[in-house]
């Protein structure tokens, strides 16, 4: 088995594994999109009436939106993960939320504004932050203030997307087009646009891969004189995260997990 | 009504791409003239919003929450 990182960034990875069983593969994907926990925003309360400033001017906490909507798009904000954390009921304190398990948050503003992701201000672990500042939550007029408290827990996408870490986690067979150059005359135009992707040449034959993702191979698709072969023992990964996590935290979290889950049937059945 | 945060099918974050992807229209907007179906096929790539999912997310979006802000 082997292993080959072709993109790698904070948010996104492209990899090929090399010796796996398309069940296996789609283990993993799955474990990627919905058994990796991350923190979300899971209660909110809304303060209801009068809200003063510091001069004592008075503004009125009624919102554009619905509070079950604001509480839903507080809940899908990305917010820096600590995976050391509990989930809220395995947790010593026994589901009642103490700072191992519950991660407590504050917005407080004034309007006319738009309050965006980076007014939620982390009360009780300063580092988890949210992730991306310019998410607008709602918009505030004239005389109008928000201020609430939030509750964000562990969870996984299982229960709900916004405990989704990941995005277009995808798979494919490492595929090769053998293309006869006397009878496919545009093969030249196709170097030059993906030369990385060439896999090797002879007099009357050109092979180009589609593993590095260059869009102008998709006409090879439907050509005539394109012999396409697919190898499903090599399959080649892509997905994104919403940053709450890194691709690389992600990917080898995914892998242990679905060790972990093995090793719980084995555990279960020796007893 | 407001941008929604994600994108409803793959749950990529889309509510911040928004606000850039209105700012780059506006700049072209500004030149006297639509941005044609190439450009703005350029403004995704740059964001890095790849899949049609997400792109629709934002093609397709009117945005409301301005409308309605005297009737709260």
């Amino acid at each position: 088995m082997e292993v080959k990182i072709f993109k790698l960034s904070d948010k996104y990875i492209r990899f090929e594994i090399d010796g796996i069983t398309p069940s296996q593969a789609n283990a993993l994907r799955r474990t990627l999109i919905n058994d990796i926990p991350k923190l979300a925003i899971e209660n909110v309360t809304f303060h209801h009436g009068e809200i003063r400033d510091s001069e004592g001017n008075v503004y009125d906490s009624s919102l554009p939106l619905f509070d079950e909507m604001v509480a839903h798009r507080l809940g899908l904000i990305p917010l820096k993960t600590d995976l050391s954390m509990n989930f809220r009921d395995q947790c010593s304190c026994g589901g009642k939320g103490c700072s191992l398990c519950t991660v407590t948050y504050s917005i407080n503003k004034l309007g006319p504004s738009t309050v965006l992701s980076s007014d939620l201000q982390a009360v009780s672990h300063p580092d988890l932050v949210p992730v991306d500042g310019e998410i607008p939550i709602v918009k505030l007029g004239a005389k109008q203030a928000i201020l609430i408290t939030a509750e964000a827990i562990l969870g996984t996408a299982k229960e709900h997307a916004k405990w989704q870490v990941t995005s277009g986690v995808s798979y494919k067979y490492h595929r090769e087009f053998h293309v006869s150059k006397k009878d496919f005359e545009d093969w030249q135009k196709l170097k030059e646009a993906c030369p990385k992707s060439v896999m090797g040449e002879t007099e009357t034959e050109i092979v180009f891969t589609d593993d590095f993702g260059c869009n102008d191979l998709n006409v090879l698709f439907e050509s005539d004189g394109v012999n396409i072969v697919e190898d499903d023992s090599r399959f080649i990964f892509q997905f994104e995260t919403d940053g709450s996590l890194t691709a690389k935290e992600t990917l080898l979290y995914a892998l242990n997990r679905l060790k972990d889950r093995w090793d719980m049937l084995v555990e279960s059945l020796s007893e | 009504m407001i941008i929604p945060v994600r994108c409803f099918s793959c749950g990529r974050v889309i509510a911040s791409d928004y606000g850039r992807y209105i700012k780059r229209v506006n700049e072209i907007k500004a030149e006297g003239r639509e941005p044609s179906p190439e450009e703005i096929e350029k403004i995704f790539d740059d964001l890095g919003i790849e899949r049609y999912c997400c792109r629709r997310m934002i093609v397709s979006h009117v945005d409301l929450i301005n409308e309605i802000m005297p009737f709260s």
